[in-house]
């Protein structure tokens, strides 16, 4: 019997009607894709990124099942290459008129130059909803693809209004921002004919996350203003010159190693937080999206769990250990190496060496970093998420007509372009 | 193709204008794969050359047809039938053959790609920068020199407000001045340089001189103490010359804009390529700069040698300055000062006479420019 009559099985007997998605992938080959992905980004300084992001892409869609059908992805490194190369077309003017900038200073520069920051920013918001285009386009399940409609430049109007105030107002409108934003993304995301909304207010989010908000901001504004307590004007002429430097600072701004340490000590407590509150901040985002998802009648509800989440981030930190420790005996082996091969060679030489050590160590530190993330946090995520969505209403799926075509990769490109990767 | 003749087995098959599941039975033929609904009837004939392999849960088998306006699917869980099929197929290869040739290819283009972006750094670049930069209209290296002169000032000058920043000024130094002037004019008319320059010696203890963008040059009052004969300083104002004759400073700035392109834009987007990025880039100006150093340096030679004056000076001076201790390294961005010193030497013949570009009252005059103020 195939996974796809067990699941038709399953539907028929109402077992797993309400939790009908499943995700078939292993953790050991999304690790294989994403170690040799790694080790190619670092030979081809990064250009091999359109071929992993594939990779990634086909090996998550295709084991995603929803009701026994998986998800599948058509898109091909190709036409990301392809939309790369036409964005640094498109973007090169702008670069251009930055440099003109920087050689023809005066009033007309800092103009143009603060039209291009305003440019970029609305380039690279407008690149994510074209890309977000692409990627449905891209999706297929049961012989339909997704596709998305409205207009790219509205989008990035309201996503660079709602971002700005966001950052404004220290993340007290975050969850109103994603709920906008979503809004209108999913407002215009269709399956052939079956069209998307999303239902979830972000006075919801708003409610489940204000103590988590509160209790990591706090610290941070105690930790700013204990900074601003200190005179840095005096402090700083304090510091000039040698002597019993300390003395100096205490004299010229009373309380101000006591200042300092109050500062790192509340900075510390908020870094801690973080980290302790990060995965539940996750888990409540990840939760709260998935049970906004609306396509025609089909309701999407999540039912992830936190404590899920955590030992996921918990499986991750272990990973982190053993990769640093990995890591610190390769650097003392390679300098063995180093100092025994390149003891007496020409100064320049082992200069040379020093530096692509240095460099190597820390390429492959941060990719190591950013591959055990995707391999144990990403993918636990994905897995976990999936398999704890219930759908009502999921028989419409089955009643869709096509409609929408494929659309062009430049999204992906200005997105890459400007530095924005996704998955 | 006769082997594969009348393998059957149910499959499902989605005909991509709606999402109903059709359970159906397919029958592969010696042409094509025949698709037949459960009452037997035909559904469609996907001809063999036109199927390509999708995206599926590793059990699945699954294909489409190419060129097609529909998302036709075909999911066959049966292997054998998969296997039949993959085998009377070209295109499809579900072992992953010819994919893994295709991206063996693509990484091989990569990596030519990468090969080839940074002989265009380190050969390219520059060539363009020279090429460029005497079209840079000499009006914006002007206003840059300006901006770049503010910055200058206000970083440098770290005397009491009263005190002017420049040498010459006061009624003491006059003569400095009058000596200072002499020699610029000498150097300037024995150099051919025809873009205006803006030369002054300011109040700063190193022993050191600067060229900015637009014809600027500081002559550092550490480095007329430090000086033995005038021909030294001469030869350094040479030096700094040559710097303004060749626009280093816009050759530097459109150096860094196209390693910035290179580096920042078609390369390094991946996590930890920041830190590649940086070291290749200052590697690289680094480099540029040691090659504009060595022609400054020639330059400063060919100067002092239509002048008559010591070539060699230069060499001496910057022995003396930096002491035979010049570390080596690949990120400086000056030569090392004891290859600078071989190099001048190997340009410059020996002087037989010891003929200098200013008197003794002119040169002592020189050497209290900044006597003015303490």
């Amino acid at each position: 019997m195939s996974l796809s009559e067990a699941g038709a099985t399953a539907v028929a007997a109402g077992n797993t009607a309400c939790r009908p998605v499943r995700f078939l992938g292993t953790g050991k080959q999304f690790w294989a894709i994403l170690f040799r992905g790694a080790v190619l980004l670092m030979v081809t300084l990064g250009i091999y990124r359109f071929w992993l992001a594939t990779d990634v892409r086909r090996f998550l869609w295709g084991n995603t099942t929803i009701d026994g059908e998986s998800l599948e992805y058509s898109g091909t490194a190709i036409e990301l290459l392809q939309g790369f190369l036409v964005a640094i077309a498109l973007i090169l003017p702008i670069y251009t008129i930055f440099l003109i900038t920087i050689l023809d200073l005066g009033t007309v520069g800092s103009a143009l130059s603060a039209a291009a920051v305003i440019l970029l920013a609305f380039l690279s918001q407008y690149g994510i909803y074209l890309a977000r285009r692409y990627r449905l386009t891209r999706t297929v399940f049961r012989g339909l693809r997704f596709h998305q409609t409205g207009s790219a430049i509205r989008y990035a109007i309201c996503a660079i209004w709602w971002w700005s105030l966001t950052a404004f107002t220290l993340g007290f409108v975050y969850p109103f921002t994603r709920a906008a934003l979503e809004r209108l993304k999913m407002r215009h995301t269709y399956f052939g004919d079956l069209q998307g909304r999303f239902e979830a207010s972000g006075w919801s989010l708003f409610w489940r996350g204000f103590l988590m908000w509160l209790a990591v901001l706090i610290p941070a504004l105690m930790t700013l203003t204990t900074l601003l307590s200190v005179n840095w004007p005096a402090a700083m002429a304090a510091m000039r010159g040698g002597g019993d430097v300390l003395a100096r600072i205490e004299r010229a701004s009373p309380g101000f190693a006591s200042a300092i340490a109050g500062a790192i000590v509340l900075a510390v407590v908020c870094l801690v937080l973080i980290a302790a509150l990060f995965p539940a901040f996750h888990a409540l985002v990840v939760r709260w999206w998935i049970s906004g998802l609306r396509f025609g009648e089909v309701t999407a509800i999540s039912h992830l769990r936190t404590r899920d989440v955590y030992w996921t981030y918990l499986r991750f930190v272990g990973g982190l250990l053993v990769f640093a420790l990995l890591l610190i005996v390769g650097i003392f082996v390679g300098l063995l190496i180093i100092g025994i091969a390149f003891q007496s060679a020409d100064p320049q030489v082992s200069e040379i060496v020093t530096v692509l050590m240095l460099v190597g160590t820390y390429v492959v530190a941060a990719l190591g970093l950013i591959t055990l993330y995707q391999s144990i946090v990403m993918l636990s995520v994905w897995r976990l998420a999936a398999e704890s969505i219930e759908l009502v209403n999921a028989g419409a799926l089955a009643r869709v007509r096509a409609a929408g075509d494929a659309s062009s990769p430049l999204g992906e490109g200005i997105a890459d372009v400007l530095n924005l990767g996704g998955i | 193709m006769n082997d594969v003749q009348q393998l059957s087995c149910p499959a499902v098959y989605f005909d991509g204008v709606t999402s109903a599941r059709h359970p159906v039975t397919i029958d592969v033929t010696a042409q094509a794969v025949v698709i037949r609904a459960p009452g037997g009837g035909v559904v469609d004939e996907w001809p063999y050359p036109r199927l390509k392999h999708l995206n599926a849960p590793a059990h699945i088998f699954r294909i489409g047809l190419r060129k097609s306006d529909r998302l036709a699917r075909l999911d066959i869980a049966d292997q054998e039938v998969a296997h039949a099929i993959d085998l009377a197929c070209p295109d499809i290869d579900r072992t992953g053959a010819s994919a893994r040739n295709q991206q063996r290819r693509a990484i091989g283009w990569a990596f030519a790609a990468t090969v080839s972006l940074m002989a265009v750094a380190v050969y390219g670049v520059p060539l363009l920068a020279d090429r460029l930069a005497p079209l840079v209209p000499q009006g914006i290296e002007r206003r840059l020199g300006a901006a770049a002169d503010t910055q200058v000032r206000a970083m440098l000058n770290d005397g009491p407000p009263d005190r002017p920043f420049e040498c010459g000024g006061a009624p003491v130094e006059g003569p400095g001045r009058l000596a200072f002037d002499k020699l610029m004019a000498r150097l300037q008319v024995a150099s051919g340089l025809t873009i205006p320059i803006r030369a002054a010696v300011i109040r700063r203890k190193e022993a050191n001189a600067i060229a900015l963008p637009g014809g600027h040059i500081y002559v550092y009052q550490g480095l007329i103490d430090q000086a033995q004969t005038a021909d030294e300083v001469a030869g350094v104002i040479a030096h700094e010359l040559g710097h303004a004759t060749a626009r280093d400073g816009t050759r530097t700035i459109l150096q860094g804009a196209g390693l910035s392109l290179i580096f920042g834009m078609l390369l390094g987007d991946f996590v930890g390529g920041g830190a590649v990025v940086l070291a290749s880039e200052k590697l690289l100006k680094s480099a540029y700069s040691r090659d504009k150093e060595a022609a400054a340096d020639a330059f400063a030679v060919r100067t002092m040698l239509a002048l008559k004056g010591d070539a060699r000076a230069l060499g001496r001076f910057l022995e003396r300055i930096a002491g035979k201790t010049g570390k080596k390294s690949i990120f400086l961005d000056h030569p090392a000062t004891q290859d600078r010193v071989t190099w001048i030497n190997a340009i410059a013949p020996p002087q037989s006479d010891g003929a200098t570009l200013l008197d003794a009252a002119e040169w002592a005059a020189l050497k209290r420019i900044c006597a003015g103020y303490r």
